[in-house]
């Protein structure tokens, strides 16, 4: 068996009926259970969603200099994030583009949980030195369920020994769900609320078994990834790999970005004492990124008058694309969409893309490339703000 | 057959074909003359014991041109390369490091002897991918002559130059690292693991007299990479039907452009007059004439044998002379009745199809290589190890298997000479080893060929058994190979020609010399 | 206290950087660990450059050429004397070998002039071979012309002999194993690797720099004690530096172990690299991956001092190296982290007394670490080998101290007790040294520069490193 099964895999294997498996991290995760994927994306917007999220990679950092070893690594303040707090951050090479993004939970005073797309063990171990710190890989022993949609915090309710009404978004607190230790943070990739259970790995199959039976009256559904992609479209989320290229997998400089140019800038906070890459963002922020991402929405009445011109009604995938798509402006390309999806909630034909700093307002209008029955053709699309679903639910 | 040809070729190995393929394509009247019953050279598949396929010496292709595999349309005369994917390494505490073509795989086993390893076996890969695309282009270059004030040379120079320049900073300053470094030093710095560190530095020792804690090991780390880097062209595997299909692949597309070979017919010497060639004499007496001639053997013979040395610069021959060819490596060919089981991993599995490396630390190769450096063969040698019949079924009777076994270090200047006692006790040496680590591979031997570097020169006519023709240290390569002003497939004898390994860019079989050195000599107006 | 500037180590370098900043009219401290000042005269070439401009020669240095350079022992008993006359050195070597004789002139030659090559070099910062600076370019381009000047053969030589093993060069020219062990020995100084390693055939060339053709060792001077005694510096001792300030990227003084603060805008560190980097400097302020690149520095300390007293003897520069396979075997135990069974030992025998030079003694053992017991195990084996190549030393040899690597370390603090602050292998040489990017004396630290043995050109070169930096220095501070 030479890639891995999550710690839940006993429990999503039988459920995977088509048997649509995809790689995460090394890991065997379902691109859906069902043998479509719609119904699982519906449970995210209208019930709730039980995602997989184990792959995730996780890292215990603990010790006297925990915190000042990540603020050394990422942009955010650390020092500023309290504990029982959870910070979603970018973190760059010393050039400032972006290496990965991930979040921070400060679980006590001198202990914290990362977590990133990609391996970052050795990154961390290399800006440790001088430090008094500890940095422990526990992706393996840390299985991760996603609870996301609107029912979530009332299922959770019947579980967990803490008041979550208490836990604010972006917040982490220890509990048990069932007699089952965890953390719950309210984070998530979906944009909508919902909450992360990271438990230990032996308590995994529990844990599901628990969750599922207190859901089961408010509409638990397994999803898998393909609904999870639409989801974090809607929510504006990008994704290493498909959004950006992360710095050191990068073959050309073209490849790479800063947190300015994917929309980060927010994320960058340049009075911090030091961090890697500081020195290069100070000088970009001074100049301004020439690049932009950005979230488009295609004119349906343009989409739909393509596909009449050779008599087809539009046919839009149901799953979320991710493929290079040029945007165009004045006749010229001024950038790409990286990810995209119809989504079925908005009723809209949504993208992110990376365009040129110039085109990058809100407003602004630019065609983006649709293949019709063989050729290409461009739309008529608008840059608009992100997220383009961002419920009041998602925080409240 | 014509008296009279453009260009004789000496010597048919890979280079000597790729040379008169490309000469015959552009129209020339080409003849190639072997020594040998059959062409190859050290890329020769032969079946020894009846039914049983060796690929004799060189046993893995790498790095064949991209260029010359469709120039010469090798697919087309039957080249096949099959893939070669995997390496296990099995270790001394009964555990095993493998490496798989799938990266999740690879990485997934690296985790669980090191996590960090695992992370900084990405980052190293992608640096060494980096470094290979920084590399390539001096591969494909013919080098300039460094002391020379010459137009031609000094925009070779500068345009050498640019290139190092025109690299982004870290990666000049990584290169230089990876050209000066041991590759022990160098994967001390980027893992722990040792038997990873191991596997990889003995990458980089073979066919060299030289051990993993020696400087200048550290570059041949980045061969694997070069091989990834020709995409989809995979020129990195197993040859169907063993390495001498690559070579029959060359000759058939050579004579199909008009070239003649003509084996059997060893050259005795090269005739010169004036300052020029005029042809060659075979062993027999008999001359053909012919208005260029080039010489795919090594230095050694090209300058000092072929020719008289009286006829070149002091220099020179002082040079070649000097030119180191230790020969270090030693090849076991076995038949066996079945497959082995090493301990570490029993059964067939898919290992069993990719390459067995028996290099559980460093500590092991380095002191495989302090035995050679003292005369002596490793009395635990380093080996790479190949069941070509679990690739390409058709080298072996179905059922049976054949291995290939290649061995660091047998130095070509034993102690008390290679009698065949001790061409017997090496073999035992080496199949001992083996079966530390797979106990039932001596029941499974119906035959075995044991050669060592003087078999090796006796059969090839490589000097001392050298397989690269000549050493691949930084002295003798590049600009100064095989000698300064001297490494640009030339000779001081007009006419005569150089097109054999002991030319940039060096050995293994890559064909560029042969290619080059036609290039070259069409551009003379050969 | 506020300074001009701030220079850590009153060694060689330190000072000579601290006076070319004090004769440019700074305001100059320098920040010596140790209490006393260390008495043990310097090896090394002094450049004629800083003995010139700091106007030393009134001062009172003195450059000591011991003629002959060397001494071997030989394995009958006898000597093999060489000198600094080429002449006089062929004289010596016919007694064993008429063909080595008749070839070391031009080898003297050849050697010489690719030291002097070197030589060139040394007396500036490395070439930025990648620079677009329009005034580099014109020095790379004025090396380059400069060396073809020399001849063909001295580029080819240049190009071959660079990256080549000592054994591979030696062997090419001569078939003396005594002669070739004293040779090769020069190649393998203060480096974990021995003749037949590449790159060695560089330390054989970079030890004979300033000397005349065919001398291939340093000569010995008194620098460090003139510089100690020259006004213009403030020199406070028993003052350790625990701490390089840094406020938003640049340097602000240091603190000292103490706790007492000096301010100064600039500070330059003559401690190796390694230890001012990572004992010194709090590593957030640096890329991460230069900050790996300087613990990757190799200083693996091989050498120890054995200061013996051998009552009535005078023997000059002794050296045990009787063959090239001899000195491969010492390294060979170092390859596993082991002391040397038979160790190569070379020293000054002077009225009595010798402070001997031994290799290869890693500062990391296999089994263990160094202790007492180990000390005089060492010891032993010093005396060992002295009485079995040195018949007058046998039984007369008397080992006063022992410094290991770790003692080494302990005593002038650098980092594995390695005296050169870095091997000088190929790839930690010129602008890699002592990584990229601060090869030119700068860190990227404003302010903060190093000018010690661990920057260009490296150890043996007494004063080299500390008048490059300071004249780097000079260049960036204001007015």
């Amino acid at each position: 068996m030479p890639l891995n099964h999550t710690p839940f895999h006993p429990r999503t294997a039988p459920l995977c009926q088509g048997q649509t498996w995809r790689r995460w991290a090394g890991h065997l995760v379902a691109s859906s259970y069902e043998l479509v994927h719609e119904r699982e994306y519906h449970a995210i917007r209208n019930a709730a969603a039980l995602l997989d999220v184990s792959p995730l990679y996780k890292y215990l950092v603990t010790g006297r200099d925990a915190g000042r070893l990540l603020d050394r690594v990422v942009t955010r303040n650390v020092a500023a994030c309290r504990v029982g707090q959870v910070l979603y951050t970018p973190w760059c090479d010393a050039a400032g583009k972006v290496q990965d993004d991930g979040t921070i939970a400060r679980l006590d005073e001198t202990t914290f949980r990362m977590t990133s797309a990609e391996p970052n063990l050795r990154w961390l171990s290399l800006n440790a030195s001088g430090l008094d710190v500890t940095v422990a890989d526990v992706s393996a022993s840390t299985a991760a369920l996603a609870l996301q949609g609107p029912t979530a915090r009332t299922i959770l309710r019947q579980l967990a020994d803490l008041d979550l009404a208490g836990l604010r978004y972006f917040g982490i607190a220890a509990t048990t769900l069932a007699g089952i230790p965890v953390t719950v943070s309210r984070t998530g990739y979906t944009g909508d609320l919902g909450y992360e259970i990271w438990v230990d790995a032996e308590r995994a199959v529990p844990l599901w078994d628990t969750v599922m039976a207190a859901g089961d009256p408010y509409g638990i559904t397994p999803c898998g990834l393909l609904a999870l992609d639409v989801a974090r479209i809607e929510a504006g989320l990008i994704l290493l790999d498909v959004d950006y290229v992360p710095a050191h997998r990068a073959l050309i400089e073209d490849q790479k970005s800063s947190p300015y140019e994917l929309s980060l800038g927010w994320a960058v906070k340049l009075d911090k004492e030091t961090f890697v890459g500081k020195a290069a963002l100070a000088a970009e922020a001074t100049r301004g990124p020439s690049w932009k991402l950005v979230g488009l929405e295609t004119d349906w009445d343009a989409l739909e008058a393509l596909f009449a011109d050779v008599g087809l009604p539009p046919r839009l995938p149901t799953a979320a694309w991710r493929v290079s798509v040029p945007v165009y402006a004045g006749g010229r390309q001024v950038g790409y969409a990286t990810s995209g999806c119809w989504s079925p909630l908005l009723k809209k034909s949504l993208a992110l893309a990376h365009v040129e700093a110039a085109h990058g307002a809100v407003g602004t209008e630019v065609a983006i490339e649709v293949t019709v029955e063989h050729r290409r053709k461009r739309a008529a699309a608008r840059v608009v703000p992100t997220p383009f679903f961002n419920p009041e639910r998602k925080r409240a | 057959m014509a008296k009279s040809y453009d260009a004789i070729v000496v010597g048919g190995g890979h280079n000597g074909l790729v040379n008169a393929a490309y000469l015959a394509r552009a129209g020339r009247r080409v003849l190639v003359l072997e020594r040998r019953p059959i062409v190859g050279g050290a890329a020769v598949t032969e079946e020894v014991f009846p039914g049983y396929k060796f690929s004799m010496f060189s046993y893995v292709v790498s790095l064949l041109r991209p260029e010359i595999i469709r120039e010469l349309d090798l697919p087309g005369h039957g080249l096949h390369i099959l893939p070669l994917e995997s390496t296990l390494t099995p270790m001394l505490n009964g555990d095993y490091l493998a490496a798989w073509a799938d990266h999740d795989e690879t990485r997934r086993e690296l985790y669980r002897h090191s996590p960090r390893d695992a992370d900084a076996y990405d980052v190293y890969g992608r640096l060494m991918h980096h470094m290979a695309q920084a590399v390539k282009p001096i591969l494909a270059m013919v080098p300039p002559d460094p002391t020379s004030l010459s137009p031609r040379d000094l925009a070779g120079l500068l345009r050498l130059g640019r290139h190092m320049r025109g690299l982004e900073a870290s990666h000049f300053h990584a290169l230089y690292k990876l050209m000066t470094m041991s590759s022990a030093d160098y994967l001390d710095e980027w893992f722990e693991t040792d038997v990873l560190k191991a596997t990889k530095a003995a990458s980089g020792i073979i066919g060299t007299f030289l051990g993993p804690r020696s400087p200048g090991t550290a570059y041949v780390l980045l061969h694997h990479y070069m091989g990834e880097l020709d995409g989809v062209f995979r020129a990195w595997g197993f040859a169907k039907g063993g390495t001498g299909s690559v070579s029959e692949a060359i000759a058939g597309a050579a004579r199909r452009l008009g070239a003649e070979i003509r084996v059997d017919a060893p050259v005795a010497r090269v005739l010169v007059r004036g300052g020029r060639v005029t042809g060659v004499a075979l062993e027999s007496g008999e001359e053909i004439r012919a208005r260029a001639v080039v010489s795919g053997l090594d230095p050694r013979r090209t300058f000092l044998e072929l020719v008289e040395p009286g006829l070149l610069p002091d220099d020179l021959v002082g040079d070649i002379r000097r030119f180191k060819f230790r020969g270090s490596s030693g090849k076991v060919n076995l038949a066996l009745d079945g497959l082995p089981e090493f301990t570490c991993l029993p059964g067939h599995g898919a290992h069993l199809r990719g390459a067995v490396s028996i290099s559980p630390s460093l500590e092991w190769v380095e002191r495989a290589y302090d035995d050679a450096k003292y005369g002596e063969f490793s009395r635990r040698p380093y080996m790479d190890i190949v069941i070509p019949s679990l690739i390409d079924p058709g080298m072996a009777p179905p059922g049976r298997h054949v291995m290939s076994i290649f061995v660091q270090y047998a130095p070509f200047a034993l102690n008390g000479g290679w009698t065949d006692q001790r061409r017997e006790a090496f073999g035992d040496a080496v199949i001992d080893t083996v079966a530390q680590f797979a106990p039932n591979l001596p029941s499974l031997i119906r035959h075995r060929q044991v050669l060592t570097p003087a078999d090796i020169e006796r059969i090839t006519g490589l000097s001392e058994g050298n397989i690269f023709q000549g050493e691949l240290g930084l002295h003798q390569l590049f600009m100064l190979r095989p000698a300064a002003s001297w490494a640009r497939y030339r000779t001081p004898i007009r006419g005569y020609y150089q097109c054999g390994a002991g030319t940039h860019p060096g050995g293994g079989i890559m064909g560029a010399s042969g290619r080059l050195a036609a290039l070259e000599m069409l551009k003379d107006g050969a | 206290m506020s300074y001009d500037a701030i220079v850590i180590g009153a060694g060689v370098n330190g000072l000579v950087t601290a006076h070319y900043l004090a004769r440019a009219g700074r305001r100059v401290v320098v920040l010596e660990r140790a209490v006393a000042p260390d008495e043990a005269p310097d090896a090394g070439w002094v450049p004629p450059a800083v003995i010139k401009e700091l106007k030393l020669t009134a001062h009172g240095v003195r450059v000591e050429r011991p003629n002959p350079w060397i001494v071997a022992a030989l394995p009958d008993g006898g000597r093999l004397e060489l000198f600094a006359d080429p002449a006089r050195s062929a004289d010596a070597i016919r007694r064993l070998s008429s063909a080595d004789a008749a070839r070391w002139p031009e080898f003297a030659a050849r050697m010489g002039r690719l030291a002097a090559v070197l030589e060139d070099l040394y007396a500036a910062p490395p070439p930025d071979v990648r620079s677009r600076d329009p005034g580099e370019l014109l020095r790379l381009a004025g090396l380059a012309l400069r060396t073809r000047r020399l001849g063909k053969r001295t580029v080819v030589d240049l190009l071959r002999v660079l990256p080549m093993s000592v054994a591979e060069l030696l062997d090419d020219w001569f078939e003396t194993d005594a002669l070739k062990g004293v040779l090769a020995a020069a190649g393998v100084l203060h480096l974990q690797q021995g003749p037949r390693s590449g790159g060695t055939a560089f330390s054989l060339l970079h030890h004979h720099v300033g000397s005349p053709p065919g001398v291939f060792r340093s000569p010995r001077s008194n620098l460090g004690a003139v510089l100690a005694r020259l006004p213009g510096v403030e020199i406070r001792r028993g003052a350790e530096v625990a701490r390089i300030d840094v406020a938003a990227g640049r340097v602000r003084g240091v603190t000292l172990a103490t706790g007492e603060e000096l301010v100064a805008p600039i500070v330059a560190s003559s401690a190796d690299p390694r230890r001012t980097v990572l004992g010194m400097l709090d590593a957030g302020w640096l890329d991460p991956e230069q900050v790996a690149a300087l613990r990757h520095v190799k200083c693996r300390g091989v050498v120890a001092r054995v200061s013996l007293a051998c009552e009535g003897v005078d023997a000059g520069e002794l050296a045990v190296a009787p063959s090239m396979e001899y000195l491969e075997r010492a390294y060979d135990d170092a390859k596993y982290r082991r002391v040397s069974a038979r160790p190569y030992v070379e020293g000054s025998l002077r009225n009595g007394v010798m402070d001997a030079h031994v290799q290869y003694t890693p500062y990391r053992l296999a089994d263990g670490a160094w202790d007492a017991e180990r000390r005089r195990a060492l010891g032993e084996s010093v005396m060992r080998t002295l009485g079995e190549h040195v018949p007058e030393l046998r039984g007369k040899a008397v080992v006063r101290e022992v410094l290991t690597p770790l003692d080494l370390e302990g005593r002038y603090g650098v980092t594995e007790g390695h005296l050169y602050h870095g091997e000088l292998t190929l790839d930690q040489i010129l602008f890699m040294r002592p990584v990229p990017g601060w090869s030119r004396y700068r860190t990227s630290i404003g302010g903060l520069y190093l000018c010690g043995a661990g920057t260009h050109p490296g150890g043996a070169i007494a004063g080299g490193p500390g008048r490059n930096a300071a004249r780097v220095m000079l260049q960036e501070m204001p007015r």
